[in-house]
């Protein structure tokens, strides 16, 4: 017998998901009249998936029924089938028992030419009694209870097997079945796809209405044009790039979310229709543009075709995707570089301090006498020796040195705001700031630093950043009263924040009021994010009005002069330190320094010298105090040997004089020898 | 002055004693630092302005603390200038640690050493608790005494030391009887017996007073301040010593306690800054207002027209 030829035609898409199905069956061994056409459309309705329809029944005679007799066998559960003689010639080749209550597969004899068995409608649980229908090209067993493929390995020219809505769990047993051409599983309770890899004429398999959650070991499908998987709870597709063929794949109502769990979708050249809608990845923002933009062979997605314009919006928006991914990633590694630079600083910074503290203990300690002085140091290095201090502090200092290899400072420049942290970034108040960016910065952060090297740049801050209002300090050691004079030869501020961790200042009463005396001439309106009131200001003019008071008036002129000459001078020199001076700069200092002078002379005096300046002038000092010391020495030694002398003169004088009387008196005596004297010491004169 | 103790003395001596060569050498040592600015104004000027401000009290001010140090007279004048300035502090009731304390001598001596203030704080609390807070006026005389008398009560302490361990050869320790004891904390964490035997001490501040190069308080008010108790703790006799009227006029820097608040003329000087602090802000204030083109009539902005209403500008919204 000349095999039939089937050709498959995909149906149009509908508004509904049923897509149509044409089958046809062709003998080309019967006369012309007898050609049966059946249309299996899927059209109607309620059941998708459904293939055989009202044409076909139409196109058999309801009679067909009547002449097929069931007969029951030998065997009690297997009826047998038998067909007139007429209905055998007349449809020899195809035999349907549709909503025969079947319950088994009845043993069909006889009909070895047949080639479409219709099983449709019945309740039949297992596939028997059929491998004798070796020429059998269409199996329909559809709406059955059938709970495993079996029964079918003689069947090597099948090309149609329907088996939906039934009850199998599981793929199997189709090993033979190598010709098969369309493969429905739909409606059963199938868990995973698996044994179908040798079915290279595959063109269309339905799994839809299962149990699948994943979608994978596809390959070996060489043919499979449509690949229907809609209703079940798939959440990730793989292998479908395995199929060179495929060209509709319905993956509708199933639990896809992220387009990376399909991502080989996007290696298919093949694909040209694709639904996605009852996913969860439906809902998102940009579900639309990233299936575009990853699928650029799609021509229809979700059954509506693609425009040019859809698929230009898509493109722009994955690229500014992209691009905001690739910022947010950019900021997140700047963000952690940042925070990594910053707990540097603050070890490298803890460190310090704890040398800072053994080195000052150990001073102490041998400054003292044996006196009552306990010296605490964190408690821990009390009772330390003096070996043992020395080789703990070159443990921390080579600690210390091995924290500067890594990135030691950080400075940042945000808007408004310029923060520096660790010592390093001192230096960085040197570089060339465009004077656009510079005059923008409104808020100085210092942090991990000492504040005496902070003082020591005061004077750059004030000429690079002159809009700086808001200076705030964290962590900088701010532990004398005094330091807050060093912050009075600014140019203005209007806000300061003394932050209390590391900075033991603020644990004391009068913190606050010191700081609106000292710089009393800037009005400041905040300190520490509380507003500054009338009450305020009078308050710390009332309790320390009388320092200035004193620091101004009392103090001899000399000494104004010079504490005020030494406050100038440092500017002076560290004008002269900058290279490009401008005239017009050195002229504002002075003004500056002026105005300062004439608005505040009573606390100009009060300033702030850092410790090490201060040592370093009280060392200069001393040669000139040894050198005075001396000098004084000499005057009062000339003084009391003048003295002396006058003393022994006094009580030598009287008897010197009578002396000299009696000498005179004697010489005297002899008039005559006296005048030969007198005239003899003349000439031996001349 | 020409008595003839002063000229029983050798030159030396004299002058040392009477510290004259401390001051020359000063002197003459500000001159060579400053030489460039005093070279304008005369070499005699500054003489006279430098033993000046030596007898009015001022030269001590803002000086390094070993010159502070260096003359009873020195110190009598910190002390005094210290007084001064911070009355106001004591005045307005706030009670603060000894590190704040200490903030305030470095604001007039900045290489005040923290020990004295520590020693100072020690004979406020009884040596405990040195996180207390104290007021001004105790910690102003307990500080008097120990930084006047320092070189002295160092001795004391060893000689206290000595004889609670029983050194001194001179006497017998009496056994304990730890009642009728009115100070109590722990006496240096030692003996069993709290403190010493009070006539046993006096001989032996007696025999230091003597031979002490140093200043030392008068020996009869010494022996007032043991009459009245039969044993006393170091720190006992220091407080003692710190409440004392007769010593702190004897030293003759601060007024008494009483006084130690009062001072009309400073007072004065104080109600005018204040005043005038006020009229600034607001004159600066209505200065700035006048800068973003508000409109103010000339009477408004003067300064006497503002004097003169005071009080009513303060209730105003004060704008800044």
């Amino acid at each position: 017998m000349i095999p039939g030829k089937y050709r498959s035609v995909s149906g149009r898409a509908t508004n509904n998901v049923n897509c149509g199905l044409h089958l046809v069956i062709q003998t080309s061994s019967l006369p012309e009249k007898n050609k049966v056409e059946f249309k299996l459309n899927k059209d109607t309705p309620s059941f998708p998936g459904r293939l055989l329809q009202h044409d076909l029944e139409r196109n058999y005679s309801s009679r067909q029924g009547d002449h097929i007799n069931l007969v029951s066998s030998s065997m009690p559960s297997f009826p047998i089938l038998q067909r007139s003689s007429e209905e055998k010639i007349l449809y020899s080749d195809r035999l349907t028992l549709e909503r025969q209550k079947l319950t088994v597969c009845p043993i069909i004899d006889g009909e070895e030419h047949l080639r479409l068995l219709n099983f449709q409608h019945n309740f039949i649980t297992r596939i028997q009694n059929i491998s004798n229908l070796q020429r059998l090209i269409f199996l329909d067993l559809y709406d059955n209870q059938i709970e495993e493929i079996s029964g079918l390995s003689t069947l090597r020219s099948l090309r149609v097997l329907l088996l939906g809505k039934n009850r199998i769990k599981k793929i199997s047993n189709l090993e033979n079945l190598k010709s098969l051409d369309v493969l429905d599983l739909h409606g059963n309770q199938i868990t995973k796809i698996e044994n179908v890899n040798h079915l290279c004429d595959l063109r269309v398999l339905n799994l839809a209405r299962n149990l699948l959650s994943h979608v994978d070991n596809l390959n070996g499908l060489d043919s499979l044009t449509e690949l229907n998987l809609r209703h079940n709870q798939i959440t990730f597709v793989r292998d479908v790039d395995n199929l060179p063929c495929l060209q509709r794949l319905f993956l509708s109502f199933n639990n896809i979310s992220s387009f990376d769990n399909v991502s080989c979708l996007a290696d298919s050249t093949s694909l040209s229709d694709i639904t996605f809608d009852g996913n969860p990845i439906a809902q998102e923002s940009w579900y639309k543009h990233t299936i575009l933009q990853n699928m650029m062979q799609l021509r229809q997605l979700d059954m509506k075709r693609i425009t040019e314009e859809e698929r230009r919006m898509a493109s722009i928006l994955a690229k500014k995707e992209e691009e905001k991914k690739r910022e947010n990633q950019k900021q997140s590694l700047l963000k952690e570089k940042k925070r990594l630079t910053i707990n540097n600083v603050a070890r490298k910074w803890d460190l310090q301090q704890r040398v800072a503290n053994i080195v000052t203990a150990q001073d102490r300690k041998d400054s003292d006498s044996p006196s009552q002085d306990p010296c605490q140091i964190d408690g821990s290095h009390i009772s330390a020796s003096p070996e043992e201090t020395g080789s703990l502090d070159s443990g921390l200092t080579s600690a210390l040195q091995g924290l500067s290899v890594i990135d030691s400072h950080l400075v940042e420049l945000d808007g408004d705001t310029l923060s520096l942290y660790g010592s390093g970034a001192l230096e960085s108040l040197d570089r060339n700031w465009s004077a656009q960016t510079a005059g923008m910065v409104t808020t100085v952060s210092f942090t991990f630093i000492e504040f005496d090297e902070i003082v020591q740049v005061l004077p750059k801050l004030k000429i690079k950043f002159p809009n700086s209002l808001h200076l705030k300090f964290r962590e900088t050691n701010l532990v004398m009263l005094q330091q807050f004079n060093a912050l009075a030869q600014l140019r203005r501020i209007d806000q300061l924040t003394i932050d209390p961790q590391g900075n033991p200042v603020v644990n004391f009463t009068l913190w606050k009021y010191y700081v609106l005396f000292r710089l009393s001439h800037f009005s400041m309106q905040k300190i520490n994010g509380t507003e500054v009131t009338q009450n305020d200001m009078i308050m710390a003019e009332r309790l320390f009005g009388i320092l200035a008071h004193v620091a101004s008036s009392e103090l001899p002129q000399y000494r104004l002069i010079s504490i005020l000459g030494d406050a100038r001078k440092k500017q002076f020199r560290y004008l002269l330190e900058t290279k490009g001076k401008k005239p017009g700069i050195v002229n504002e200092e002075n003004n500056d320094s002026k105005r300062l002078i004439g608005e505040n002379t009573n606390r100009a005096t009060l300033n702030y010298t850092t410790r090490d300046f201060y040592n370093e002038r009280l060392e200069e000092i001393k040669e000139k105090k040894k050198f005075c010391k001396m000098y004084i020495e000499d005057l009062v030694k000339e003084a009391t040997e003048i003295n002396m002398k006058n003393e022994a003169l006094q009580k030598l004088w009287p008897q010197m004089f009578i002396e000299l009387v009696r000498d005179a008196v004697i010489e005297i005596r002899n008039k005559n020898s006296y005048m030969k004297l007198c005239l003899q010491q003349i000439t031996d004169q001349k | 002055m020409l008595s003839p103790e002063r000229l029983a003395l050798p030159d030396y001596e004299y002058l040392a004693q009477r510290h004259v060569l401390t001051y020359m050498e000063d002197a003459v040592c500000q001159l060579l630092e400053n030489k460039e600015d005093i070279s304008q104004y005369g070499i005699a000027r500054f003489f006279t302005e430098y033993f000046n401000s030596v007898c009015q009290g001022t030269h001590i001010l803002f000086r390094e603390f070993s010159f502070i140090q260096a003359t009873p007279h020195n110190r009598a004048s910190f002390l005094r200038a210290f007084w001064r300035c911070f009355r106001t502090v004591g005045k307005n009731g706030d009670l603060l640690t000894m590190k704040e304390y200490h903030c305030l001598l470095q604001l007039l001596c900045p290489d005040f050493p923290l020990e004295l203030t520590q020693k100072a704080a020690r004979i406020v609390l009884m040596d405990d608790a040195m996180d207390c807070l104290m007021s001004f006026s105790d910690f102003l005389f307990a500080f008097q005494i120990q930084f006047y008398y320092s070189e002295f009560l160092d001795s004391v302490a060893a000689i206290y030391q000595d004889l609670l361990s029983g050194k001194n050869p001179n006497t017998v320790i009496v056994p304990t009887s730890s009642s009728g004891q009115h100070r109590q904390r722990q006496v240096l964490g030692e003996a069993s017996m709290e403190g010493v035997e009070a006539s046993l001490f006096y001989q032996c501040l007696e025999n230091l007073c003597d031979r002490h190069k140093y200043s030392c308080p008068p020996p009869a008010l010494v022996k007032e301040v043991l009459s009245n108790v039969q044993r006393l703790t170091f720190y006992g006799f220091l407080v003692a010593l710190s409440k004392h009227h007769g010593i702190n006029q004897a030293l003759g820097a601060l007024p008494d306690k009483g006084d130690l608040m009062h001072g009309p003329s400073l007072d004065e000087e104080l109600e005018r800054l204040v005043v005038r602090s006020r009229l600034h802000r607001t004159f600066a204030a209505h200065r700035a207002k006048e800068k973003q083109g508000l409109w103010l009539s000339e009477e408004e902005t003067s300064p006497e027209a503002l004097e003169r209403v005071p009080s009513a500008s303060v209730p105003h919204s004060t704008p800044y």
